[in-house]
C-alpha cells in the first residue's frame, strides 16, 4: 500500500438526464496499489460514482458531470479528453459476467486488437499472461479456441477480468463483481483482487460489507449521493467517525 | 348431470372442436402440397431444366429461361434488399435506439410488411418500367427488394435488441469505438438471428408473382439481360397454367414443384437454425 494518489474525484457532482443530483460534491482519492471499496445502501450512488471514472455515463445522452476527476495530472471530465484512450487505461468489470460471443482467446485478444496489436505471437503471449494474472490459465489453457460461453459463471468473470487486464490498465473498476456468483467463485475473485492490487489500482463497489472489510484498504461509505465518510478500512470498521456509518455497518439500516 | 360431469363434457367438446379445426387446416395444406408433389414429380425431366421453351406442339421444351431468370431476380433482390435492411435495422436498434424517429420507422416497416405485393409492383412499374418504356429485370429485382427490406430491417432490429446492453458497455469499457462494438460484438451475438431473417425474407419473395407481372414480366426466350424482360418461375406458372396446352400444364406443375420445394427447404433451414441456436 502506498500513499500516492492514482485517481481523485474533486467536488464531483453528477446528474442523470433530466433529474436532480445523483452525486453531490464527492471528494475521494483512490490510492496507488490499494483497493478502495465503496459501500452503502441501494441507490446511494456507488455505481454512479464508479461509472464516472471511465465516463461510462457518456453513452447516454444528456447526463451531466460537475467538478473534476484528476488522473495522470489531467481532468478526466474535460471535453478534450479522448474517452476511448481513457477507457483503455481505466478498465471495468461488471456485475454479471460479460464474455463476448467468441472464443476465450478472441475475448482476451479483443482489447489488444483495439490497441492495434495484430502480431499473432505477441497476441498469444499477452493472452497467456492475462489469463495467468487472472488465475484462469490452468483451467483455460486447453480450450482457448472454445466459446467463452462454455465456461462457468465464476470462470467467465475471471475471463472478463483477464480481458480487462490484457490491455494493462492503470485502474480497474469493479461493479459488484461477485454478486452473481456462488461462494467458492466469490472467494477466488476476492483472492485475485487482493493479488492484483500490486499492479493496478482497484476501486470496487460492493453490497457485501464483509467483502469490503476482507479485501479493501480504503472504504468510502455513501448515502443519498453523498460520500458520508472515507477512511482506511480498518478504521472505518472499528471506529467510524460518523454516526451514520456506524449505524450502517452495524446493520441498523440498509 | 352434476357439475363434474358437465365440466368433463365441456372439456371433451372443446377438445373435439379444436382438434377438428386443426385437422381441417392441416388437411388443405397437405392436400395442396401433396397435389403439387404428385403432379410435379412426373413433370421433372432433364429437359425441363436444360431446354428453353419450344413453340406449342413441339416436344422437348423446358423452362431453363425461367429457372435462370428466377435465380437472377431473386439474387439481385437479395443483394439490394439485405444490406439496406440490415443497415436500417442497425440504425434503429443502435444509433437511433429509443428515439421517436426509430419508433416511427419501425411502425412504418410493420405496415410495409403487410402491404399487398401487387401495390409494390405497380409502384415500381410507375418509376422503373413506365419511365424506360419496357419491362425489365432490374425493376423485378427492385420490387422484390422493396418487399424484403422491411422484413430484414425489423428482424435485424429485433435481433440486435436482444443482445444485452451490458455486452456493449463491456466493449466500450475496453476502449472500443461504437462502430467496432456493433460490427465485432453485437453482430456476432445476433448473427444467427439475422441470417435466419434473411433466409425467411428470401423465402417470402421467391414465391411472389404479382409484382413481377408488373416489372420483369416474362420472356419465352433465354435472356440474362436484366435491362429487358426476364422470365421467372412464378410468372411462367401463371401463364402456362392459364394456357390451353397439356404440356404447358405439365411444365407449370414442374415449376410449382421446384419453387415449393425451394421455399420449403429455406424455411426449414431457417427454423432449424433458430432451434439449434436458441435451444
Amino acid at each position: 500500500m502506498s500513499d500516492q494518489v492514482e485517481i481523485e474525484a474533486k467536488d464531483l457532482s453528477f446528474y442523470y438526464a433530466g433529474t436532480i443530483h445523483s452525486l453531490k460534491q464527492v471528494n475521494l482519492s483512490a490510492h496507488k496499489m490499494a483497493v478502495t471499496a465503496l459501500i452503502g445502501p441501494s441507490g446511494c450512488g456507488k455505481t454512479t460514482l464508479l461509472r464516472c471514472f471511465n465516463r461510462m455515463h457518456d453513452l447516454y445522452p444528456k447526463n451531466r458531470y460537475e467538478g473534476q476527476i484528476i488522473f495522470e495530472g489531467k481532468d478526466v471530465l474535460s471535453s478534450d479528453v479522448d474517452v476511448i484512450k481513457l477507457r483503455s487505461k481505466i478498465g471495468m468489470v461488471f456485475q454479471k459476467p460479460t464474455p463476448f460471443p467468441m472464443t476465450i482467446f478472441d475475448n482476451i485478444a479483443y482489447g489488444l486488437k483495439l490497441k492495434g496489436i495484430t502480431n499473432r505471437s505477441e497476441l498469444s503471449e499477452k493472452v497467456e499472461k492475462a489469463l495467468k494474472n487472472a488465475a484462469l490459465w490452468d483451467e483455460a489453457k486447453d480450450k482457448l479456441n472454445v466459446s467463452a460461453y462454455d465456461l462457468s459463471g465464476g470462470q467467465q468473470q475471471r475471463l472478463v477480468i483477464a480481458r480487462a487486464l490484457a490491455v494493462e490498465p492503470h485502474v480497474l473498476l469493479f461493479d459488484e463483481p461477485t454478486s452473481a456468483l456462488d461462494p467458492i467463485s466469490t472467494s477466488k475473485i476476492e483472492e485475485l483482487i487482493v493479488q492484483l492490487k500490486n499492479n493496478v489500482t482497484i476501486i470496487i463497489v460492493t453490497h457485501n460489507m464483509q467483502q469490503a472489510a476482507r479485501i479493501s484498504d480504503w472504504t468510502g461509505f455513501m448515502m443519498l449521493g453523498e460520500l458520508i465518510e472515507f477512511d482506511r478500512t480498518d478504521k472505518m470498521f472499528t471506529a467510524p467517525s460518523e454516526k451514520l456509518t456506524e449505524d450502517y455497518i452495524t446493520g441498523r439500516f440498509g | 348431470m352434476n357439475v363434474e360431469q358437465k365440466r368433463k363434457a365441456e372439456s371433451i367438446l372443446a377438445l373435439a372442436l379444436s382438434t377438428l379445426a386443426a385437422f381441417s387446416g392441416l388437411f388443405w395444406l397437405v392436400f395442396i402440397l401433396g397435389d403439387v408433389l404428385v403432379h410435379g414429380i412426373g413433370a421433372l425431366t432433364p429437359a425441363l431444366f436444360l431446354n428453353d421453351p419450344t413453340p406449342p406442339g413441339v416436344v422437348g421444351g423446358g423452362l431453363r429461361n425461367a429457372f435462370v431468370g428466377q435465380l437472377m431476380i431473386t439474387a439481385f433482390a437479395t443483394l439490394i434488399g439485405v444490406p439496406i435492411g440490415i443497415l436500417g435495422g442497425t440504425f434503429l436498434a443502435e444509433y437511433a435506439r429509443g428515439t421517436r424517429t426509430a419508433r416511427a420507422i419501425s411502425v412504418l416497416s410493420d405496415i410495409m410488411v403487410s402491404v399487398p405485393s401487387i401495390v409494390v409492383g405497380t409502384f415500381i412499374y410507375a418509376i422503373m418500367v413506365k419511365t424506360v418504356g419496357h419491362f425489365n429485370g432490374w425493376a423485378g429485382a427492385v420490387a422484390l427488394a422493396v418487399i424484403m427490406i422491411p422484413v430484414v430491417l425489423r428482424t435485424t432490429e429485433d435481433m440486435l435488441s436482444l443482445v444485452p446492453w451490458t455486452l456493449r458497455e463491456a466493449a466500450f469499457a475496453l476502449g472500443a469505438p461504437y462502430y467496432r462494438v456493433i460490427i465485432e460484438v453485437v453482430y456476432r451475438g445476433a448473427a444467427t438471428g439475422i441470417f435466419t431473417g434473411v433466409l425467411l425474407s428470401i423465402a417470402r419473395v421467391a414465391g411472389e408473382t404479382a409484382p413481377l407481372l408488373f416489372t420483369s414480366f416474362n420472356n419465352s426466350f433465354f435472356s440474362t439481360d436484366m435491362r429487358g424482360p426476364v422470365a421467372s418461375l412464378t410468372a411462367t406458372i401463371f401463364q402456362y397454367a392459364m394456357g390451353p396446352y397439356e404440356e404447358w400444364h405439365m411444365q407449370a406443375w414442374g415449376a410449382a414443384f421446384i419453387i415449393t420445394v425451394f421455399i420449403l427447404l429455406i424455411t426449414i433451414a431457417g427454423r432449424l437454425i433458430i432451434k439449434w441456436r436458441y435451444k
